[in-house]
């Protein structure tokens, strides 16, 4: 027996940007902004508060102030759920995971309409708080973070090892980022729009090596909201939507590092998921239009551009400077901007892959639209691919 | 089995590590400059960090064992914004290991330390902070 399929019939975002970090006081509290795109989505969907049965909150990190922030942003809303109200955490996946739960409440019939939300603020701390915090999540904290891993420094360790093992050129590493940028010039809801050029990537200060300030991710806030039903509902709502074709994940059992040497720059887990979501929805990866693809530096979507198998490994980096994955390329990666320029408030920057890939699919992307995109792929991720999540999207016909 | 030499860096350790009854034998051995980790006595698996099982077989059954202090560099990065704990240290540099033994860890480099050292020998060290040990590599003396 067959489950019923779920669809995404709404999506709202803020632009990304520093929202809690306001110079005069006056910053907006985390269900404030959440209030608004909630509202926008349900408007989208042309649903009001009553349809829903649900509600799963990406859990928000640890710099909002509103503890169980998911039954107390479901009470301002005055929604009364019989499914579930349910706040998620998964890493960098912690979004993703928010919609996968929402479309699972559907798809296993708990529920009929499910609301996905999350907001991400980090701002109102200064940087080096706000890392004094994170080097306890991305490794041992007794045999690692004593060093001072930052996230990003695992990274940059795959980078440092891409570059020497494939003796890749430096500026071809360095071309994702001008890539992501021309693209995020065009999202309304991209943090950084101004273009860069490969000089300007190269020349950046040194921020973990060989990465420097425009190959990492800047920081940021921000919130969006998805609005999930049946298949059944969105067909009656005669609304355009999109249906979740396919769902893999997959966890290699590590938390950042494998303690025998290995090939740290095969992201295998995102081989595994992306085949499982493929074989769900019966395509291939050449059916997809575009990839939104969980991507916090340069080397990321590089690895992971290769670990799907568009391109060989040790040749995603050369791809990405032949303009392989840049808007107008047969499928491009990333297309609002990505992490880079997009911008990565982390527990919710799944949910806008997800909402970059929706207005993709209802053809409502604008000056930056896919021409007649029908499937789409979003990836998101924990640790250092430890573990991968993959959704296959389609436009409803 | 060789012992690690001391490295002596200024000031405590930036962000120490937690000593439970069962880890006090790793610490206590860099205190002798060894390098020490769990193997199961079942499938005979070395891993690192010290574990209080053996993740390759659930065995429960492991001995305290040292690790050889050499091996190459598979990676490293500089770190040069830092969480405030680290803020006196900026930058610095951080890599894998992959010891002799068969075993990957992730530590801080002291000395220099450059593109060019990947693949590269390496050797373990002790360091040596005014509250306590940690370890850490550098290139090999003699490399």
């Amino acid at each position: 027996m067959s489950e019923r399929r779920a669809a995404i019939l709404g999506h709202a975002a803020v632009p990304i940007g520093q929202h809690q970090r306001v110079a005069q006081g006056d910053a907006p509290l985390e269900h404030e902004l959440a209030t608004g795109v909630v509202l926008d989505a349900m408007a989208m969907a042309g649903l009001g508060r009553d349809h829903l049965d649900g509600v799963v909150v990406a859990h928000p990190g640890d710099h909002t102030r509103q503890g169980y922030f998911h039954t107390f942003l479901t009470a301002h809303l005055g929604i009364r759920a019989t499914g579930t109200v349910i706040q998620v955490l998964g890493n960098g996946m912690t979004g993703g995971h928010a919609f996968d739960t929402a479309v699972h409440q559907v798809t296993s019939g708990r529920s009929d309409c499910v609301l996905s939300v999350g907001v991400h603020f980090e701002t109102g701390v200064p940087t080096a708080r706000h890392l004094d915090y994170s080097i306890r999540l991305t490794g041992d904290v007794d045999y690692q973070s004593v060093f001072g891993a930052v996230p990003i420094a695992w990274y940059a360790m795959d980078a440092q090892r891409y570059l020497h093992e494939h003796r890749v050129p430096r500026a071809a590493l360095a071309s994702v980022a001008v890539k992501n940028r021309a693209h995020a010039a065009l999202n309304p809801l991209a943090q950084y729009r101004t273009p860069i050029t490969l000089e300007d990537v190269l020349c950046a200060r040194p921020i973990v090596e060989p990465l420097g300030l425009l190959e990492v991710p800047g920081r940021a806030d921000g919130a969006a909201a998805l609005v999930i039903v049946s298949e059944e509902i969105a067909r009656e709502s005669g609304r355009p939507h999109v249906l979740v074709r396919g769902r893999g994940f997959e966890h290699e059992g590590l938390h950042q590092l494998s303690d025998r040497p290995a090939d740290a720059l095969d992201y295998g887990t995102l081989r595994g998921a992306s085949r499982r979501a493929l074989a769900q929805a019966g395509l291939s990866l050449a059916d997809m239009a575009l990839f939104q693809l969980y991507a916090p530096c340069t080397i990321v979507e590089v690895l992971a551009s290769e670990a799907l198998g568009l391109f060989a490994p040790g040749r995603g980096a050369q791809a990405a400077a032949d303009g392989l994955t840049a808007l107008g390329s047969r499928q491009p990666v990333n297309t609002c901007g990505g992490a880079l320029s997009r911008g990565h408030p982390p527990e919710v920057t799944p949910l806008y892959d997800v909402a970059e890939a929706t207005a993709q699919l209802l053809g409502t992307a604008g000056p930056r639209q896919v021409p007649d995109a029908r499937f789409a792929m979003t990836v998101c991720e924990l640790g250092k691919y430890n573990a991968s999540l993959v959704h296959v999207l389609e436009r409803a016909a | 089995m060789s012992q690690m030499p001391e490295v002596r860096l200024a000031g405590p350790r930036p962000f120490p590590p937690r000593v439970s009854a069962f880890s006090r034998p790793f610490w206590s051995g860099l205190a002798r400059g060894e390098l020490l980790t769990t193997r199961c006595r079942a499938c005979g698996a070395l891993g690192f960090p010290p574990r209080n099982l053996c993740r390759g077989c659930w065995g429960r059954a492991l001995d305290w064992v040292p690790l050889r202090p050499q091996g190459r560099l598979y990676s490293f990065t500089r770190v040069h914004v830092a969480p405030e704990a680290f803020r006196a240290e900026v930058p610095y540099a951080i890599g894998l290991i992959d010891l002799d033994d068969g075993v990957r860890l992730m530590c801080r480099l002291v000395g220099e330390v450059g593109a060019g050292d990947l693949d590269q020998p390496m050797e373990m060290v002790v360091l040596v902070h005014d509250d306590g040990l940690l370890f850490g590599a550098r290139r090999h003396a003699a490399g």
